[in-house]
């Protein structure tokens, strides 16, 4: 099945000037287990700013992660609509799914999710492969990305001879590897400590000013939320408030 | 393609140990295939040098039944014309026999007394004339004369004396009716055995597919995260899908090779031992041998990426959420 690039830069480019990158309007998700019926999400809507840094506060269960599959196209949702740059996600077949996981979302797990058989540059290889690039034109780019994530000198080392601050980078690069519009990070930090924890997010705000890429980062760690420009809290699938963090009262205290 | 390629080989590469073992079930597969193959292949190749050495035994088995207990008792051989394959091979094996003495004439053999067509038959238990000529200048009378027991066997059916042959000698034919009936037994028995190794050689077919099939869902399910993130990143599902085919088709392929090697090796040492390798490198079929090798190596792969079919649907099926959802 041929996809329409056509129609869909089209709509970016409506989606470019209607300032929006991603909404989210009344969206509902079900699990169903067995016999019971988990209602993940029961109605969010969400707007998120081209360019802005948006953090995504939640405490575990609280549907987090689902709004997260939703907004990155990992999922569909039961009830409502997601649009990413104007396209209604649920019309979109897996050619072109995949084409927007590839080109438009960059995403970022908790644990990495590096494929260990391969070194560091191969695994910010994979997506560019994925979008057609050639070899040669990979390797540079990726050369080029690992050294604005802070690892220039590591391109040919295995993830598992890295740090986990290192690992987490090595997934930012890959998640830049296509360019993308959208960064989507779940719990980025978790599995870090402290200190390579704020290096990290650090490095978020830097590409979110230097290369205007969206940053959504869900967490429920305090001090990712002081760089970020909108926090959105979230409970039992409802979205409860979005604030800035100026309005909250951050201590340092309460951060570290 | 090349990505899937790389990706697959560097699969089977870290899981090596487990991917030795889906290749040695691929391999002792085919092996047991190919050495079918190859056995049937050698075994027609040699199959008139296998009629004359039972047409040899069963003559063993007459002259047997005529003397009894060779032991103690002296044979008469009488040789007209040239002998055939089949006729020199019983003489050795009539060499072997442990008669006290063998008195030859006409001919030559290994423990035969030369001897006078007067004087061949004294005291001799049984007389054997080979040879292919169809009229013999000597009388039976003088052959047989001095015999302990007058009995003949002859390798020719219409095979004529000079004079008038005397009383009471007993005269049989070594290639018979009786020879050529159980030979046709021993001929119906072989087939029959064929169609059971065939069926069995299926059997073990089935039984490598299932196998490969298991590994590879076992691979899938444990590279759930990873199929999950490649997904994420952009992945088609027919990307993901190729990947267990090719990995499948290596190893298939990997297992097929050193399964068809093994199978042709193991009938070529037993039936070179059988019947000697110069022999059997001269009478095989090169080419009927190369075209199995080449069969039995695609058959091999073709089936594994058959059994990689279901596992590879399975981890192209899988929701790139799940990649997020397994968090450890």
């Amino acid at each position: 099945m041929a996809f329409n690039r056509e129609l869909f830069f089209e709509n970016a480019d409506a989606a470019a000037r209607s300032g929006f990158v991603i909404r989210a309007v009344e969206v509902r998700k079900v699990y169903r287990m067995g016999d019971t019926d988990t209602h993940a999400l029961r109605g969010a809507t969400v707007d998120i700013i081209r360019g802005e840094y948006l953090s995504i506060m939640g405490p575990s269960g609280s549907g987090k992660s689902t709004l997260f599959n939703m907004i990155g196209g990992l999922d569909k949702p039961t009830a409502g609509k997601v649009y990413i740059d104007q396209v209604d996600i649920a019309q979109l077949d897996p050619y072109e799914l995949a084409w927007l996981r590839c080109r438009k979302v960059g995403y970022i797990f908790q644990s990495y999710n590096l494929i260990q058989v391969m070194s560091c540059i191969e695994n910010v290889m994979l997506p560019m492969a994925f979008a057609g690039l050639d070899n040669e034109e990979a390797r540079e780019k990726a050369l080029h990305i690992l050294d604005l994530v802070g690892l220039g000198g590591r391109a040919l080392h295995k993830p598992s001879e890295m740090s986990g601050g290192q690992q987490q980078r090595v997934a930012i690069a890959r998640a830049l590897a296509n360019s993308p519009d959208i960064l989507l990070a779940d719990e980025p930090t978790g599995n870090l400590d402290l200190k390579t924890g704020e290096e990290i997010i650090l490095l978020f705000r830097k590409l979110c000013d230097d290369l205007g890429v969206t940053v959504i980062a869900a967490t429920h760690d305090l001090k990712m939320l002081k760089k970020s420009d909108r926090i959105m809290w979230i409970e039992d699938g409802l979205i409860s408030k979005v604030t800035t963090p100026d309005q909250m009262n951050l201590h340092e205290e309460e951060v570290h | 393609m090349s990505r899937a390629v790389q990706i697959a080989v560097q699969g089977i590469r870290i899981r090596l140990g487990r991917s030795l073992v889906t290749v040695s079930g691929v391999v002792l597969g085919i092996a047991f295939l190919m050495s079918n193959v190859a056995g049937q292949l050698i075994s027609s190749s040699l199959a008139r040098e296998k009629e004359v050495r039972q047409v040899v035994t069963l003559m063993e088995a007459l002259v047997r039944s005529e003397v009894g207990a060779a032991s103690g008792k002296t044979l008469a051989v009488a040789v007209y014309g040239a002998m055939d394959r089949t006729e020199q091979l019983f003489l050795n094996r009539l060499n072997a026999m442990p008669f006290d003495a063998i008195r030859i004439t006409g001919g030559q053999s290994a423990r035969g007394v030369p001897s006078t067509p007067q004087e061949v038959g004294a005291g001799a238990y049984l007389l054997v004339v080979l040879g292919q000529d169809g009229a013999v200048p000597h009388a039976l009378a003088d052959l047989t004369r001095g015999m302990a027991r007058v009995g003949l066997l002859d390798a020719v059916e219409g095979r004529t004396y000079a004079g008038q042959t005397p009383e009471g000698v007993k005269r049989d034919l070594l290639f018979g009716k009786e020879t050529l009936e159980q030979m046709a037994r021993m001929q119906a028995q072989a087939e029959q055995a064929r169609f059971r190794t065939i069926w069995v050689a299926v059997i073990s077919l089935f039984v490598t597919i299932i196998s490969i099939a298991n590994a590879l869902l076992m691979s899938v399910t444990e590279r759930i995260r990873e199929i999950g993130t490649m997904k994420c990143l952009g992945a088609l599902s027919s990307f993901i899908r190729r990947m267990f085919l090719i990995e499948s088709a290596f190893i298939g392929f990997a297992g097929s090779v050193a399964g068809t090697l093994l199978g042709a090796l193991i009938p070529i040492l037993i039936y070179g031992g059988m019947f000697g390798f110069d022999l059997l490198f001269q009478e095989l079929s090169y080419l009927r041998l190369t075209l199995s090798c080449v069969g039995c190596v695609a058959v091999g792969t073709l089936l594994s990426m058959v059994a990689a079919i279901y596992p590879a649907n399975f981890a192209a099926r899988m929701v790139p959420a799940s990649a997020l959802r397994s968090n450890v």
